[in-house]
């Protein structure tokens, strides 16, 4: 078993000395550890990239995959942008808000789930798209809602 | 030089070298670009603020200036001529205004702030936004010493880029995209470093202030004095502003040479030392306070009965004038020439002088020592920096310079000699853009030693007994082998700003700060600069009762800087005058070099640590000092009590950051936390002198046992 | 023997399963076209590049040999590759179908563009949410490495983590540096200082996929396909509400209306076309009555859009128009890298304004001045995303502006609750996925 440490060191090789290239695998990698990146996840990766944890913050804070917050062991992304919204992804959303008991944007109380609206996924020929655990649902209906969570494992 | 090229701006048309910035073609037209986020110190230009846009002869869409470069031929048209600029100016200063809370009266940047000036020059004279403006919390301390108010902000990042591009403490920084864009720390833990306080005057709004300067002034309140700091051996050229006689802010007076417009924080915010609670203000007997009169009277008796047995412990921290006058009356006077300062004062590397800015132009840079540069002379750590982003290579042996042709050499933490050696063997002396420093640690430990030893042609020998040790100055009084030598000595006079730790000497005469008088201070560069006055002391000024005491021993010193300068100056600085040596001070070679006739001398040979050894280096942290010790809000930037182990010592022992660690020799060990640091040398550990307790060189190094944590 | 040429970037997909290496080789791949093309210097393929006159398929529509004639290859530094794969455009699916299908077509192009740099550095940068796709690619670069088949180039596919903007060349090259993705300006362009740097060349996944095309059927016989401003074929991703949406691999030049009402089969549940934004969200809308054009840079051009991702987004008459540019600028204030000023705080306004006009609570002189906000972006910018968030919305303010005016006029929206965005949801209405409390 390899060490958080040393697997960010092999990322870091595929890319030129003394770049920060690694920064956002790395934190990626920091994310699965942690479940979201938390202050400890940050220390972690800044002292594995050599940099400060301001850096990595900074960078996280930019993109929309990274959670700064404890989001739940499965999450279900639903793109609610233009090609999508035009095909009832609204609709979809509030499927899964009622097969949830929460609105987008939270997590289940027991820590399983969070729901989200995303932007596009790129699917837009396959409205509505749901990343469940970020495989891609395609033509989503509000009535598979039902079916997508319950696959998920507790 | 380069070639010049014709701009027309505004049908001005101006010749500029090649690759002019177009703000800085448009200035030599006398036409003015307005920029928020442009400061060419921090790098290369970034274009977000989006102010500067013009008109660009041949290019459908505007241009910002600040992102063009001078070409034969160009033809730009400012917001002045040109109806397209200047509505795309009008829509970028309503956009930057969009979520300003305009509130300007309660700021403190009021009336001297760029967004204020050029909404008043070029600004919409109303608003259209109407909707509800981002709001936050406000203003937050990001440190002791700076507050942010993030709806002033404008986002123009100069701040993140000083913090990434300059200082590369990388601990300020934009969070979030977009609209929710904010300046911030990591988990909002204080922005701490040594050079956090020039994001205040970096930032052209009111988002980024001092906080000791909250409510403090008004432009039309205050006065800056140009000065120089005196608190470390780089001499930076600084700006005072003082109001009704009180020091409200220090702030930079860039010397390109020098400084580059960067100062440290704790030649920013260590004035309030000028105000300590324990700052002493009258004389003293033993414990009883005594008139000044009565002083100068115990004084003349003390000193008159020891006569050639006088014996005085310098602190570096002396103006020329002062030590100048000091010695004068105890060498002329009274026959006493013994003066000892903190550390050997060398003129080995007078043949090797360089500006500072030098090293941003170097290939190689050879940090030689291991005290951390920035902890003893720390805007050179900001020279080496930006010499290492222009591609310089940075170098801890001589060994490694190879062919580079422009090398300097940066001695932090062994002798001037030492670093001579190095030099002479590279055979530096004379080379273009080649030369050596040496970090001392007092301020003006050369212009001390050089009026020491100019005020007197006499010499003496060393007495047999100390009848009176006159200790000057602060940071002597606090050296422990000062200490040692007054319990030797007969009587003691002190000369100290702040009450002394248990110590009550025979007569204790109140001191000055830096801040405090007029006169003249040598940096490391052997670059002769000008101290001016900017608050009135609390007690009379050195010079003032040195002058009326050398009387009393028909001494002739004069009570004015200017007038011991020019005794001075004939001796040192060949003739120069006060009003000559200037507001951005040149590096001139006085005294007169004489590297050449300095030997090499040989490396020094250090022990080398064994197996289970390293070297520990106790090192004074910049953020110590009796100034440092009495502002409150500069405590925050003392060092951890922890030991620095390079990752390989800290590998094999099984150490990580965190652990307890015992170094020690002989029975003397100190017990502290590790903080494992991957950037320094094997064999090599560090700890800051006030956690040191006294331990130094090779000791023996192991994780803590219980028994010795407990 | 390899059966008969493929002129088509999805070619062979058909029959065949070409995430496979061997059968990506059995259909001719790494074959005839790779030789060629290794055979030639780095001039001789840079003057058949640019004889194909293939445009970039990345949205601008720059010729890819010019692109890569304009590498300083004297330079001392390393010579990069980079791929944008960074497909976020709402609208666009195109080169995640070719990165799923035709990985190998995608690695064969890079190795002949990289042979025409002098490269031997490759990244594809592929945007986090393809996750499937990253495995598809990687799993092929490594197929084509432990063929023997990279010749000394490293190809290293690298996710981003979820950042329209690192689509923007420069944006996309901070953030493959591994900082936040906030485009640079330019001058320096990428072909002098780009990654790290260096001499780099950026292209879109569609555009490099198309150059194992060229190189086997020869440039001059490309040159000829399509129509002759736009040579080759595109892949154009048609969405919303038509009845067969999907990717459909054809000729430049192809009449919208055929492929809307023909490939696509027309408008879905039996309504009106309203409107189609033609080149992805970001480009200005056409009317029913201006469908009839042919499917080209120029062409487009011509009547005020862009060809941009190639991608159709087909708005039936159940939508709202203020709704639907609520929500594409709400797309593009997320979006905002937040470097610029105009963009930053220009599409928050933007935002601001649209609500208040759904809200029914603006005036007409708001419509006046959402107009003229847009104006004060348009321009002024550091890249083009401040500018995709104004061209479709000034396209909809112009051409039904009478449906904008019924929002003001009437106190509210027209559609009455029933337009098919209605109540639409944003990430950006999810204030606290943000860590810092910030009212946007």
């Amino acid at each position: 078993m390899s060490t958080f440490y040393e697997d960010v060191q092999k990322i870091r090789a595929r890319y030129p000395e003394g770049s920060r290239s690694a920064s956002l695998e790395a934190l990626r990698l920091a994310q699965v550890k942690h479940g979201y990146l938390s202050r400890e996840a940050f220390e972690e990766t800044a002292d594995a990239l050599d940099v400060t944890p301001a850096f990595c913050y900074s960078v996280a804070t930019f993109y929309d995959m990274f959670h700064l917050e404890p989001v739940g062991t499965h999450t279900i992304e639903i793109c609610t942008n233009l090609p999508c919204g035009l095909c009832g992804a609204q609709k979809v959303v509030e499927a899964f808000e009622e097969e949830l008991g929460i609105k987008a944007g939270e997590t289940t109380e027991d820590g399983n789930v969070t729901l989200r609206a995303v932007e596009c996924l790129g699917g837009c020929g396959y409205a509505t798209v749901v990343a469940v655990d970020h495989r891609y649902r395609q033509h989503v209906k509000p009535e598979d809602a039902a079916e997508i969570v319950g696959s998920l494992d507790a | 030089m380069s070639d010049l090229v014709k701009v027309t701006i505004d049908e001005r048309t101006v010749e500029v070298p090649k690759g002019t910035g177009i703000v800085e073609t448009a200035l030599a037209a006398g036409i003015e670009i307005p920029v928020f986020c442009y400061e060419p110190r921090l790098g290369d230009p970034v274009g977000a603020c989006r102010m500067c846009l013009v008109e660009l002869e041949g290019v459908p869409k505007l241009q910002t200036g600040c992102t063009l470069l001078a070409t034969d031929g160009m033809v730009v048209k400012t917001a002045r001529t040109s109806a397209k600029a200047a509505a795309g100016q009008n829509g970028t200063l309503e956009f930057i205004l969009v979520n300003h809370p305009l509130d300007c009266p309660v700021c403190d940047k009021g009336g001297e702030c760029p967004l204020q000036d050029l909404t008043f020059r070029y600004g919409p004279g109303n608003t259209r936004m109407q909707y509800e403006k981002q709001t936050f919390e406000k203003p937050i301390p990001i440190s002791p010493t700076i507050s942010l108010d993030r709806e002033r902000c404008i986002l123009c990042y100069r701040c993140t880029r000083f913090s990434s591009d300059v200082s590369e403490d990388n601990q300020l920084v934009a969070a979030n995209r977009g609209a929710a864009s904010v300046i911030t720390t990591f988990e909002d833990l204080p922005y701490t470093g040594a050079f956090t306080g020039n994001v205040t005057e970096l930032c052209p709004v009111g988002a980024l202030l001092p906080t000791q300067y909250r409510f403090e002034g008004r432009p039309w309140e205050i006065v800056d004095v140009p000065t120089v700091c005196g608190l470390c051996p780089v001499g930076c050229n600084v700006n005072v502003t003082v109001r009704e006689a009180k020091v409200k802010r220090v702030q930079s007076r860039n010397h390109f040479e020098v400084d580059e417009g960067w100062i440290c924080d704790k030649g920013r915010f260590g004035f309030t030392h000028l105000r300590a609670e324990d700052r002493l203000t009258a004389p003293r007997r033993h414990h009883h306070e005594i008139s000044w009169d009565e002083a100068v009277a115990e004084a003349e008796r003390l000193l008159a009965g020891a006569r050639g047995r006088i014996v005085t412990a310098l602190s570096g921290s002396e103006t020329v004038e002062q030590a100048y006058a000091l010695g004068k009356l105890l060498r002329a006077g009274l026959d006493s020439h013994q003066a000892m300062l903190p550390e050997e004062i060398s003129g080995a590397l007078d043949g090797f002088r360089l500006p500072l800015s030098a090293i941003r132009d170097a290939d190689a840079v050879v940090v030689l020592g291991d005290v951390p540069v920035v902890e003893r002379a720390p805007v050179v750590d900001l020279w080496i920096k930006s010499a290492r982003r222009k591609g310089a290579k940075i170098l801890d042996s001589v060994s490694a310079v190879g062919d580079a042709e422009r090398v300097v050499l940066v001695g932090s933490g062994l002798s001037a000699a030492a670093v001579a050696g190095h030099a002479e063997k590279l055979g530096l002396s004379g080379r273009e853009g080649c030369g050596a420093f040496h970090l001392p640690e007092a301020p003006n430990g050369r212009g001390v030693a050089d009026a020491w030893a100019a005020c007197c042609d006499d010499e003496g020998s060393e007495p047999e007994s100390i009848g009176v040790l006159v200790v000057s100055g602060d940071e002597a009084a606090a050296n422990p082998n000062v200490r040692a030598l007054a319990e030797q000595a007969e009587a003691t006079i002190v000369i100290s700003m702040f009450e002394l730790e248990n110590w009550s000497p025979d007569l204790l005469l109140p001191g000055t700060s830096y801040l405090e008088r007029d006169g003249t201070f040598v940096n490391l560069e052997g670059r002769l600069q000008r101290l001016r006055r900017t608050a009135t002391p609390p007690c009379p000024d050195e010079l003032e009762w040195i002058a009326e005491l050398a009387s009393r021993f028909d001494v002739d010193v004069a009570p004015y800087a200017a007038a011991v300068f020019a005794e001075v100056s004939e001796k040192v600085y060949g003739g120069l005058s006060f009003g000559e040596i200037g507001e951005r001070a040149p590096l001139r070679g006085y005294p007169e070099a004489t590297g050449a006739a300095v030997a090499a001398a040989p490396a020094e040979k250090e022990p080398q640590p064994g197996q289970g050894e390293v070297r520990l280096v106790a090192y004074k942290p910049l953020f110590s000092g009796a100034a440092v010790e009495r502002v409150p809000e500069l405590q925050f930037q003392r060092p951890q009590a922890e030991v620095e182990l390079s990752a390989e010592d800290a590998g094999w022992r099984n150490i990580e950051t965190g652990d307890m660690v015992t170094v020690g020799t002989n029975g003397a060990a100190i017990t502290l936390p590790a903080r494992v640091n991957r950037r320094l040398r094997k064999g090599v550990a560090r700890v800051a002198l006030e956690h040191a307790n006294g331990l130094g060189g090779v000791v023996e190094l192991s994780r803590a046992t219980e028994e010795v944590s407990a | 023997m390899p059966e008969a040429q493929i002129t088509t970037l999805l070619g062979g997909t058909e029959d065949h399963d070409l995430t496979k290496f061997s059968e990506y080789q059995a259909i001719g791949g790494y074959g005839k076209g790779l030789e060629r093309a290794r055979a030639m210097s780095s001039d001789e393929l840079i003057d058949e590049l640019q004889k194909a006159t293939l445009r970039g398929r990345g949205g601008a529509g720059f010729p890819m040999g010019r692109k890569a004639s304009l590498i300083d290859r004297k330079s001392a530094k390393p010579k990069y590759l980079v791929v944008n794969a960074d497909e976020s455009e709402p609208g666009a699916f195109k080169d995640r179908q070719v990165m799923a299908t035709v990985p190998h077509r995608l690695i064969e192009g890079c190795l002949i563009a990289a042979h025409a740099i002098e490269s031997t550095d490759v990244f594809i940068y592929i945007r986090g949410e393809y996750l499937t796709e990253y495995e598809i690619l990687a799993g092929a670069v490594e197929e084509a490495r432990k063929a023997g088949l990279l010749g000394g180039v490293e190809i290293t596919v690298h996710r981003g983590a979820g950042a329209y903007i690192c689509g923007e060349e420069t944006a996309l090259l901070e953030s493959l540096e591994g900082k936040r993705g906030q485009p640079r300006p330019r001058p320096p362009f990428p072909p002098i200082a780009g990654l790290y740097m260096a001499p780099t060349q950026i292209n879109n996944v569609c555009t490099i996929a198309t150059v194992p095309l060229i190189l086997d059927m020869g440039a001059e016989a490309f040159a000829k396909t399509g129509v002759p401003s736009s040579p080759g074929t595109a892949i154009f991703s048609v969405s919303g509400n038509v009845v067969k949406p999907g990717n459909y691999e054809l000729p430049l030049g192809t009449p919208m209306r055929e492929l809307i009402f023909e490939h696509a089969g027309g408008i879905a549940d039996g309504r009106e076309l309203k409107c189609v934004i033609p080149g992805g969200s970001s480009v200005p809308a056409l009317t029913p009555d201006q469908i009839d054009v042919p499917l080209d840079y120029d062409s487009l051009g011509a009547i005020g859009t862009f060809f941009g991702a190639a991608s159709l987004i087909v708005v039936d008459d159940r939508c709202c128009m203020v709704q639907l540019a609520l929500r594409s600028t709400k797309f593009y204030m997320h979006e905002s890298c937040g470097k610029c000023t105009p963009c930053r705080v220009g599409t928050r306004w933007m935002v601001q304004i649209l609500e208040s006009i759904e809200a029914g609570t603006a005036t007409r002189a708001d419509l006046d001045l959402l107009e003229n906000v847009g104006d004060n972006i348009l321009g002024k910018v550091l890249c083009a995303l401040g500018e995709f968030a104004v061209y479709p919305v000034d396209s909809y303010l112009r051409k039904w502006r009478k449906e904008f005016e019924a929002h003001v006029d009437g106190g509210g929206c027209p559609f009455h609750g029933e337009s098919s965005l209605e109540g639409i949801l944003a990430p950006s209405d999810m204030h606290h996925m943000h860590r810092l409390e910030v009212l946007v």
